[in-house]
This record gives structure tokens, sequence and C-alpha cells, in this order.
């Protein structure tokens, strides 16, 4: 995003008629390969999820057309329904968690000397820097049974009791927490970063106008930054949206073989499906499912982009 | 003077939201910074200090046991290898095709250019399974899965819309006086693209390799599906299956691996941060 911003910025440039068949010729190596490994396999996944494609079919190479069947049983089924009731609300309860948060950080960092903003800084881009395996096993430590210190820490508050010995990652709602906060904590630092730059843009006259004039801070915040901040808080707000419902790998790592299934998302339901299960068709008609919906955000989201004046 | 006295008012109203932003500021580094700092904290204890029902929170010395339980009584050179060896290659034919695209979508004009790069945003945001479980598939017809060549050429597709994308705009700051001067002075399409375009893209070229290195590097779910033999297993799986030989896990050998394993990655993003944003905005002003 700051490449194309600083590009525009500086002027940009008007491309040129082309050297005949040059175009063509440094597109077509980038284009074949996305054509082979991208759009092929998608086509393939369309029919895989009409065939019944399973674990014999790897080895023996046979399967059938079933139609409609594979999509027909997996909207049917109340497992499908609550999957996607669950992937809406964990979704919709992470990106309120990471924006909310980022919002707030990044007003933080405005109100602070240098010292300060250069720690919370640092402090953000290693938690956002951290791969999401090597945090998925962080956190699952953090809570381990017996030995884990954030258990040890909620003990000595005094308010719960004693859950040194609580199972979190294998408790429905402790799994659902963990990981969210897991999420939460390593999509803020983004967030925050961004804002924090786009709030700094912000003519500070105006808001030293308004508080000579008597205004309070959230007055300030919400009639002057608010408004300043709305374009990049929507472009914020649909990436959280596409990655957190793409999140995978953190709930497969932290959650409990016992509470895997029940808080499984359709990402991680039609991961289990086709790989767990070997359900190949099933959990291709479910991923169809998942793109599908997932597309309807995407295109708001390329619909923006191109409405924004961005030269194509 | 009623002006002069509001002014103090407010002059005191301002130094205590300071205090109390100061404090917010201190205490949510603490907070965030906290699963970081205990991991360190639980990779240089010595070993018996790790498990301990009351947590220790400072190592009584620093003891590298663990990071020698993590590093040598593992496989962890040959994932290693193995992790470098599929990332480099990712890296190598990504920035590649990377480069030829994005200056083809920028320096030219041509019909469908448009199309093309709504497909190349569009492709980025599918879900990971949509694109998992064709792959495997046809990969799995082909002999591909569990190669390297075969991960590497999945990274690719993950990688290579996103480089297209990044180059793009480094490509874009590069002035067009530039090639009408070296055309004027005689220089061919093909000279223009090799001795004035890609050079000025350099950091362009950093900036995608960077984040095609992380996507490589940290990538567990492709890996896991695509490598069945033990022996080709990368960094991000030697992690994820973390036991001791004797059967448990090894907690503290297990954050002295995620120690080792995520410090590549975070040099590299406060490098960015660093060098990144002088690099782009050095660009934009030199054009």
């Amino acid at each position: 995003m700051t490449a194309t911003t600083v590009a525009k910025a500086a002027g940009g440039s008007s491309p040129r008629r082309p050297g005949r068949g040059v175009p063509a010729i440094l597109l077509s190596p980038a284009g074949l390969v996305i054509a082979a490994l991208t759009l092929v396999p998608i086509g393939y996944l369309f029919f895989a999820s009409f065939t019944d494609y399973d674990k014999t079919t790897l080895f023996t190479g046979v399967f059938h057309f079933v139609g409609f069947q594979q999509y027909a049983s997996v909207l049917s089924s109340s497992e499908f329904w609550a999957a996607l009731v669950r992937t809406v609300l964990f979704t919709a309860a992470m990106v309120a968690g990471s924006v909310v948060i980022g919002m707030g950080v990044s007003q933080l960092m405005l109100r602070l000397g240098p010292v300060l903003r250069y720690i919370v800084t640092i402090v953000l881009i290693v938690a956002w820097a951290m791969p999401n395996v090597a945090t998925s096993k962080v956190w699952v430590w953090l809570f381990q049974p017996g030995y884990g210190v954030v258990p040890w820490l909620i003990t000595k508050l005094h308010v719960f009791g004693d859950v040194t010995q609580h199972d979190f990652t294998n408790s429905f709602w402790g799994a659902l927490t963990i990981i969210w906060a897991l999420v939460v904590w390593q999509a803020v630092p983004f967030i925050a970063l961004t804002l924090y730059a786009a709030q700094t843009q912000i003519d500070q006259g105006m808001i030293e106008a308004a508080r000579i004039d008597g205004a309070s801070e959230w007055r300030v915040y919400f009639s002057i930054t608010l408004p300043f901040l709305r374009p990049t808080l929507g472009l914020m707000t649909i990436l959280s949206i596409i990655w957190d419902f793409n999140v995978i790998n953190q709930i497969i790592l932290v959650a409990g073989v016992q509470v895997l299934r029940p808080i499984a998302t359709l990402g991680v339901w039609s991961y289990l499906t086709a790989f767990q299960s070997s359900d190949v068709g099933t959990g291709a008609a479910i991923a169809v499912i998942t793109m599908i919906l997932l597309l309807a955000i995407t295109s708001v989201y390329i619909r923006n982009l191109l409405k924004s004046g961005e030269e194509f | 003077m009623p002006t002069t006295k509001t002014a103090e008012q407010r002059m005191t109203r301002r130094r205590r939201i300071r205090w109390g932003s100061n404090i917010t500021a201190i205490v949510f580094a603490i907070v965030w910074i906290f699963p970081v700092y205990w991991m360190l904290n639980t990779a240089f204890k010595p070993s018996d200090e790790v498990m301990s029902a009351t947590p220790r929170f400072w190592p009584s010395r620093l003891d590298a046991a663990n990071f020698v339980a993590a590093l040598a009584q593992t496989s962890f050179l040959q994932d290693l290898r193995n992790s470098a060896i599929v990332v480099f290659g990712t890296l190598i034919i990504a920035i590649a095709l990377g480069m030829f695209a994005s200056a083809a979508l920028t320096r030219f004009h041509f019909r469908g250019r448009k199309f093309i790069l709504v497909v190349i945003l569009a492709v980025q945001m599918l879900p990971a399974t949509a694109l998992l479980i064709p792959q495997f598939l046809v990969f799995n017809k082909v002999g591909l899965t569990g190669t390297y060549i075969g991960l590497i050429l999945a990274y690719v597709a993950s990688v290579l819309p996103f480089s297209i994308w990044v180059m793009r705009g480094f490509f874009l700051a590069i002035p067009v006086e530039l090639e009408e001067a070296a055309a004027i002075d005689g220089a061919g399409t093909w000279r223009i693209l090799f001795s004035v375009l890609f050079p000025l893209v350099t950091p362009g070229v950093i900036a995608s390799s960077i984040f095609a290195f992380i996507a490589a590097w940290n990538d567990y779910l492709t890996a896991y599906v695509f490598m069945s033999d033990s022996k080709m297993y990368t960094l991000p799986l030697w992690l994820a299956s973390f036991t001791t030989p004797n059967g448990g896990t090894d907690y503290g050998a297990q954050m002295a691996a995620s120690v080792v394993f995520s410090l590549p990655v975070v040099a590299f993003f406060l490098f960015i941060q660093r060098n990144l944003v002088a690099g782009i905005s050095a660009g934009a002003v030199k054009g």
C-alpha cells in the first residue's frame, strides 16, 4: 500500500506504447504459473466438489460424479450451519477486537513522547513479526495446565478461584478465548501502526483550534480524527475480515483434540474433512461455499480499491 | 483574566492526560510483549526451572541447555536445510517472474491489463483450503507431493501475485522521463528494461523478497499436507511436532526452538521498518 501511495505522490508515470510483443513475453511466465498453479486447481476444486472423491480415490484414482449431492448433504447438515454461524461470529469478534484496540493504540501513540512511542512501536513490530506456528506454541505453553503462567496469574487475582489445573485449550470457551486473544494480539500491530501513520497526516492546527474552542478530547476524536480516518479504517476492517475468516493455523495448533471439531470454523472444517477424514469431495464442496462467501466480501474490497482512484 | 485561567486549566488537563497516556502505554507494552518475554524466559532457564508450579519470572542463571536440546538432539539441521531449499527456490522463481510481470503491467499499455490486475488481486484472497485441496489432488496425480519442487511451486503460487503487486508500486515510482532519455540515446525496449528499469526497482525486489521469504518460511499447513516423509519436513513442522526422545513435550526446548525459528523473521521485520520506508521515499525524491 505504501509503495503505491508513494508512487502516486511522486507523479507516477504514464505507461508507454509497447515495443511489439514485449509485454506478452514479460507476462507469460508469471501468467502460466498463476494459471497452472492457481486457476487450474480452482477449476479442479469445483470439479472435485461434484464427485465422491475420497480416501480410496487417492490410491485407485476411481471416483464418480454425484452431481450436487455433496452440496446437498453439506447444506442440509446442522454441522455446516453451526460452523457458518461460528465462523461469522468468531470473525466478527476478532475483527472488532483488533480494530478497536488498534484504534486505541494509534490514538495512544500520538500522545506519547519519542522514547515511549519507540518502545511501543518495537513491541508492536515484534508481536506482529512472530510466525504464527511459534506463537501458537508459545500460547499453548502460557496456558499449560499445572505450569502455565497465565492460569497462575489469574489464580493470583483471587476472583475465579484456583484455575492452575484447568485445561484451557481443551475446553470449548477456553480454546476460543485463547485463539481470539492470540489472533487479536498479532493483528493489532498492523492496524495500530497504519492508523497511526494516517493520524500523523491530520492537520494539528485544526485539532488545536477545536481544543481552544473548548471541544473535549472525545469530541475532537469523533468530529475530526474519525472522519479523517474513515477510508483507512474501512480498508483495515475489510482486510481484517478476509484474514480472520481464513485463520486456520492458530485454530488447529492451539485447540486440543477434544474441542477442535466443536470450534472448527468453515476453513478448519473443510481442511479436516478433506485431509483428516479424507472425504475430499465433501471438503471441496465446503471450500467452494467458503470461497464464494469470502469472494462476496473481497469484491467489496476490490471495488473500493478501484473507486479510490487507484490508477490501473 | 479569565482567558489565562482557562489556558492554565487546559495545561494541567493536558499534563494529566500525558501522565495517563504514559502509564497506559507502559501497561500496554508490558501486556503485549509478555508472551515474547515468557518465550525467552522459558528458553533461557535451566531445564529444571521450566516446569515449576510457581512460575519463575527470571532464570536463576542463563542456561543454553534448552537450545542444545532443541538444536542438537533433533532433526534441526536437516529441517533447516529443507527449509532453506524450499524458501530460496520460492524466492528466486517468484521474484524473477514477478519482476517481469510487474514491468509489463506498469510500463506498457495493452488490452486486458486492468483485468489481469483484478485477477491478481482476487487470487490473493482465496481461502487457504480452497487452493490447498485441489493443489494437493493435482500435485498428487503428477507426483509432485512429497518433493521440494512441489512445495516450491505451491509457495510460488501463493507468493507470486503479492510480489507482482508490491513491485508494481516501485515500477510506478520510476519517472517515464528516464525511459524517454534512454530511448533518445538509442536504447531499445529490452535494453531499457535491463539497464534502466530493473536496476531501479532493487528496493522493490528486496521488499518482495522479504515478504516471500517470510511467507515460505512460516508456512505450516501446505508443508504438513504435502510432505509425508519426515526427512523432508521444514522448520514449521519441526517446531509444531516438538517432542523429546522420551515422548513428552519438552517445553523448554520447544520455546528455545520458537526463539530460533522466529529470529530471522523478527529481524527482517525490524529491518523493513527502518530501511524500507526510507528507501521508498529516497527513491521517490530521486525521481
